[in-house]
């Protein structure tokens, strides 16, 4: 278990590593400050898609791209922790 | 959104201010042509569908030839500039400054005109993966893009149910830049008497939201993989007249789901980047390919070869096809080398020589396992035998220079690759070690 990762992140980074089929990664291993895409874990926008899906299923509602703060959003484990608790309906 | 006073016919783009007429976006073509830098080639870097159609359009009117190379990654633009010297990249940022400084030309009357070049003129040169990872140049002459324009159209307008003058306004979620991309997402606008929107969208709730903006009719470019994201999220899409997908067969089943969910009908495509586009089907209705008109094959136990009067030659594709009467066929089996994730197309030859260029690796097989359940070929998967590297050290090195879309996953070390006395590799093997590992984490 790493402290440093919330509860939340927890459970979103287990989402991200059974979601993605990312076997090279524990979900305890990902840094809640480093980038999930491009260098970092290395996700591209097919990942974003699948990823929001399963967010959509999971916590009720919609990624959207088009949203100014996207790029801050997939920054990184913490941040999208925090989208999700901020939007979550379930 | 559109003016009430404009027509739909003089749009070209839909963005979210005020559309993009023809006659704007000639003139701004034009102003970006003339500042190109001297030089024979072009390589559209563009990432915004409104900076990758000006450029696409610039080059035509400056009788320029177009590299689009399949990866864009750094070692492939290397090889490329290599390849070839004199090619000069243009990106959005070049875009927005030469379209932002005053140009003074407007013979926006000739330049629809200009824009087609001379039949023979090579336009773009599309690339594809060899096996020996050197990308394998495909010149595409103006002859043989306008006859894949103009059916590809013609196809849309059947399905459709309209007629030529009908303007018809595309949505699309794959990127310009390979042959699918560039016959349905700017040449068809370009040449075929409809819109696009400037928009990629990628999330379920964007492409909702984008398709709602451009007038009706409206068609959804798109492939299997994005497709079925969309059938699976739980967004409410607004009225779409036609899906069309291309990249990977679609299974039926997945077909009928997509076309209830989204409430349209599905025209699946059939093409490479040899081809372009040369045959279609209503996948709900059956297997059956319906070949574009002037188009014939010759079939052979391990490849099929195409023909039509607009290409320079015979193609030959390693997918094995049957013929089914005059103008139709069915697909027996795909080139089992070539993966397409995405739009994108790899070798898997190519990806497992790279997997084996690592330090400390010895051997290494990659393979596409197929998403049975989803219908959709899923990302490519490997096993690989390694003294000394882990599976992470590998998968990082491997991302400078294999396109994300293809890094294997997942990338399963074992000690030694199951193969049969005679070299073969056994599929079934391959599945298992796979998946135990999956099970096993």
């Amino acid at each position: 278990m790493n402290p440093t990762q919330s509860p939340l992140e927890r459970d979103v980074a287990a989402m991200i590593v059974s979601t993605l089929n990312l076997e090279t990664v524990a979900p305890e291993q990902i840094d809640p400050g480093a980038p999930l895409f491009g260098t970092g874990l290395g996700l591209d926008s097919i990942d974003a898609l699948e990823l929001a899906l399963e967010i959509s299923k999971r916590y009720g509602f919609q990624l959207r791209s088009d949203d100014e703060d996207n790029r801050r959003i997939f920054a990184s484990l913490t941040n999208l922790t925090a989208h999700i608790e901020k939007n979550r309906v379930k | 959104m559109h003016e009430p006073g404009n027509s739909t016919s003089d749009v070209l783009l839909w963005r979210s201010g005020a559309p993009l007429t023809r006659r704007e976006f000639l003139h701004d073509a034009a102003g970006i042509a003339a500042r190109l830098p001297p030089g024979s080639h072009l390589l559209n870097l563009c990432e915004q569908r409104e900076s990758f159609l000006l450029t696409f359009a610039a080059s035509l009117l400056a009788r320029r030839t177009q590299l689009m190379p399949s990866a864009r990654g750094e070692i492939a633009l290397r090889e490329l500039r290599s390849a070839y010297p004199d090619n000069l990249s243009v990106t959005d940022d070049d875009v927005r400054r030469w379209r932002t400084a005053p140009y003074g030309g407007d013979r926006t009357a000739d330049l629809a005109g200009n824009l087609s070049p001379d039949p023979g003129d090579t336009v773009l040169v599309g690339f594809t993966s060899g096996t020996t990872g050197r990308a394998q140049p495909h010149a595409k002459r103006w002859r043989a893009l306008s006859r894949n324009a103009a059916l590809d159209a013609a196809a849309i307008r059947r399905a459709l149910t309209v007629s030529e003058d009908v303007p018809v306004s595309i949505v699309g979620t794959v990127p310009p830049h390979h042959m699918y991309g560039i016959e349905f997402t700017v040449l068809l606008p370009l040449f075929g008497n409809m819109s696009l929107h400037g928009e990629r969208p990628l999330f379920p709730a964007d492409v909702a939201e984008v398709l709602a903006e451009p007038a009706p009719p409206r068609v959804l470019v798109s492939t299997p993989l994005h497709l079925r994201a969309l059938a699976d999220s739980s967004v409410e899409f607004p009225g779409i007249d036609l899906i069309v997908s291309a990249t990977a067969p679609l299974d039926p089943a997945l077909a009928r789901v997509i076309e209830s969910r989204l409430r349209a009908p599905l025209l699946e495509i059939f093409g490479s980047t040899e081809t372009g586009a040369f045959a279609s089907r209503r996948t709900v209705r059956g297997q059956e390919w319906r070949l574009y008109g002037g188009v014939t094959l010759e079939t052979a136990a391990d490849s099929t070869r195409v023909s039509a009067e607009w290409f320079d030659g015979p193609q030959r594709l390693q997918d094995v096809l049957e013929q089914r009467g005059p103008g139709g066929f069915v697909l027996l089996g795909r080139d089992a080398d070539l993966v397409e994730v995405a739009g994108k197309r790899a070798s898997l030859a190519d990806i497992a020589r790279r997997i084996c260029a690592v330090n400390g690796v010895v051997d290494a097989v990659a393979f596409q396992p197929e998403a049975a359940a989803s219908g959709v070929a899923s990302r490519v998967a490997a096993v690989v035998v390694s003294r000394g590297a882990s599976a992470r050290q590998i998968a990082e090195q491997l991302a400078a220079s294999v396109d994300a879309a293809f890094l294997p996953r997942p990338l399963v070390l074992v000690d030694r690759i199951p193969r049969d006395p005679v070299g073969k590799i056994s599929r079934a093997q391959l599945l298992e070690l796979t998946r135990g590992r999956a099970a096993g984490d």
